[in-house]
């Protein structure tokens, strides 16, 4: 990950998870009145749209370091993890045989159950959900970016059953 | 992006879905996940004098994957149990006509079917008696 797309670098912060709201907010401020198209106006055509791409990477940082989850997969992604590549090194770690047969009987639990166990269910899966972020984020902090990307993962495939159940809510 | 009609018609008519009984001895199950994007696919099949007779699948994933999979178990019916290991993602990726970002479908059930190869062949091995256990 180069300066450009590091979010960290780019708003001046450190490589942390915990990060100030008002820190950021202040440099996004800053940030962006620095890559307004109006301070390139009347120059040449590269100036503008270098303005442009300045101001679309500003944004793009800005929602990632506002966002807890994004912000735990650009930590690990710094840390040489890519969770949205399956390459075996630097790809997402896959998840043990429990755990994806876990999620096989979550749906399964959902179609015998119908509504009835919804909310309960989706509880449920919610607050394994956030725990795995809490855990991911405990592992950041200790620098363990394979066990942060392991727990990452896990939160999509919860992320991923509640997409499915919101989907199919009547 | 446009799925070719093969890929939508095992979307829609998805071939062999349900579950075999896991504890059967003749039942090898296969299951693997895509962590990029939180797939998941089971796919079992049932063994008997090394033929594959049945072979089921539920995949919770996008519809390549559910192609991938209701393919495979299409495929493997009838196949001597030595066939089906020799299936490759690119055979599945052709069928489908699948697009590069979904050839990752086809080598997820690749892997499905192989690990239920793997599965039926271990509980093979441990049915054979205590020398199923001599790998410790």
């Amino acid at each position: 990950m180069s300066a450009d797309t590091d979010p960290f670098a780019l708003f001046d912060l450190p490589r942390r998870h915990t990060v100030g709201r008002d820190a950021i907010e202040a440099r996004y401020l800053e940030l962006s009145r620095a890559a307004h198209p109006d301070n390139v106006v009347g120059e040449g055509t590269a100036a503008r749209r270098a303005a442009v791409e300045r101001a679309s990477a500003v944004n793009a940082a800005y929602r990632v370091l506002r966002d807890p989850v994004l912000r735990a997969e650009a930590l690990v992604k710094l840390g040489g993890l890519d969770l949205d590549s399956t390459d075996p090194e630097r790809g997402a770690p896959h998840p043990t045989q429990e755990f994806l047969l876990e999620m096989i009987e979550l749906r399964e639990r959902l179609e015998d159950g119908g509504p009835a166990g919804l909310d309960a269910l989706r509880d449920d899966v919610d607050a394994r959900s956030e725990a795995a972020l809490d855990a991911a984020i405990a592992a950041l902090d200790a620098g363990e970016f394979r066990r942060a990307a392991e727990h990452l993962v896990a939160r999509r495939y919860f992320q991923r059953f509640l997409d499915e159940t919101e989907a199919s809510a009547p | 992006m446009a799925y070719s009609n093969k890929v939508i018609d095992h979307y829609e008519h998805p071939r062999n879905v349900g579950s075999l009984d896991k504890g059967d001895a003749s039942v090898g199950t296969g299951i693997v996940g895509a962590p990029a994007c939180g797939d998941v696919m089971k796919l079992q099949i049932k063994v008997e004098n090394g033929v594959i007779t049945d072979a089921k699948f539920k995949t919770y994933g996008c519809g390549s994957a559910i192609a991938s999979s209701s393919l495979v178990t299409e495929w493997v019916k009838g196949m001597s149990v030595d066939q089906a290991m020799q299936i490759k993602n690119s055979q599945i990726a052709e069928e489908l006509s699948l697009p590069p970002v979904k050839i990752h479908c086809s080598v997820l059930a690749e892997d499905a079917i192989k690990a239920a190869i793997r599965d039926f062949q271990q509980k093979q091995g441990a049915a054979a008696g205590p020398a199923g256990d001599s790998d410790h």
